[in-house]
């Protein structure tokens, strides 16, 4: 199935899904260089956006200039990884046909180390470095985009038909 | 797909009262700190929810509507749980910060916060974090909720009636390959 309105909407929901991901990559390195020019009100607005999402202790996040990023390593670790699947989902899906929504098995897999590292910490069986917590979270990122892209653009879809139907029906028939 | 439109409100507001009750609660509400644990995963209940009440296949986009709907829902849980609890969750949250003796390394937006310098208390501040919170959640359930199609919105396709119809649509069923 390749025609040109699916291929516009795949096309559409995948560029802003690349732009709103380059923004929010951007604003987590622009709350620490904000912070470093002495900006301080608009870097605690930025760390203040990404507070309900992340526990942003200092020690477990990377540093920019000297001060933590907008979010620890391991929710970086899932951001990146969304933008490096998200690159890599024209070669692996191409932006012609409909996404279709990855397996619950993919699913299960790819969270499964940072499921297990995570709990870990949580239980206190070990304290895991944060480039392992970056690689976790990056595992589990990169999987996310291929889920996110099947349900924005089955959502486009849907409301499209609906929205047909509904003229369809309004319109008056044949006299 | 003459297929009835679901009905996303009722899922949305058990599962987001719920995740959004979880994510105001000291020490549980710091499930949100692993991947937006409390509004992922109430966004999939919520489609768990969605897919007793629903006949057919749900599509991928009803997870995503049924989960946004359900991390709004939850935002706004959450802001109106955390109001009463809000100074204790900073005398908490200081005293952890204290132990773990990491002030210094402190973001800016919370060293202000623990110094009383930023009014987080006043409405203003949490309209901000509401609308803040309710963005956010919105996304991630919106994630969760697709997450939640491919894990419990998979049940077997209804009869198609007898006599003519057209050609139902090709069910939105998760594949192998990522």
């Amino acid at each position: 199935m390749s025609d040109a309105p699916l291929s516009r909407t795949v096309r559409a929901a995948f560029i802003v899904t690349a732009a709103g991901t380059a923004l929010w990559l951007l604003a987590i390195f622009l709350a620490p260089w904000l912070a470093g020019r002495g900006a301080a009100g608009a870097a605690r607005f930025v760390y203040a956006v990404f507070a309900p999402v992340c526990h942003q202790v200092p020690g477990r996040c990377f540093a920019l200039g000297g001060h933590p990023l907008a979010v620890c390593g391991r929710c970086l670790g899932i951001y990146a990884g969304f933008a490096a699947g998200l690159a890599l989902y024209p070669f692996v899906r191409g932006l012609s046909s409909k996404p279709v929504l990855p397996s619950a098995r993919t699913f299960v897999l790819s969270i499964l180390p940072l499921a297990v590292d995570g709990s870990a910490g949580v239980l206190g069986l070990w304290r895991s470095p944060i480039g392992l917590r970056f690689v976790t979270g990056f595992a589990w990122g990169a999987v996310l985009p291929f889920f996110f892209l099947a349900g924005a653009v089955d959502l486009v879809l849907t409301r499209r038909r609906r929205r047909t139907r509904g003229d369809l029906e309004k319109s008056p028939g044949p006299k | 797909m003459n297929q009835p439109k679901p009905e996303y409100l009722r899922p949305a507001l058990i599962a987001g009262a719920v995740a959004g009750l979880l994510s105001g609660l000291p020490f549980i509400g710091a499930g949100n700190c692993i991947c937006c644990l409390w509004i992922v995963g109430g966004a999939a209940i919520a489609v768990k929810l969605l897919a007793g009440q629903t006949p057919g296949l749900l599509t991928s986009g009803d997870g995503a509507i049924v989960g946004a709907l359900t991390g709004i829902v939850a935002a706004v849980v959450d802001t109106l749980v955390k109001i009463p609890l809000q100074r204790y969750n900073m005398e908490l949250a200081r005293r952890i910060l204290d132990t773990l003796d990491i002030e210094s390394g402190m973001p800016a937006g919370l060293d202000g916060l623990f110094n009383g310098a930023t009014g987080a208390l006043t409405p203003g501040w949490m309209l901000l974090g509401l609308f803040i919170s309710a963005a956010v959640y919105a996304v991630m359930g919106a994630l969760g909720g697709i997450i939640g199609v491919s894990l419990f919105g998979r049940k077997a396709a209804p009869q198609p009636p007898a006599g003519p119809a057209a050609p139902p649509a090709p069910p939105q069923g998760p594949t192998d390959a990522a």
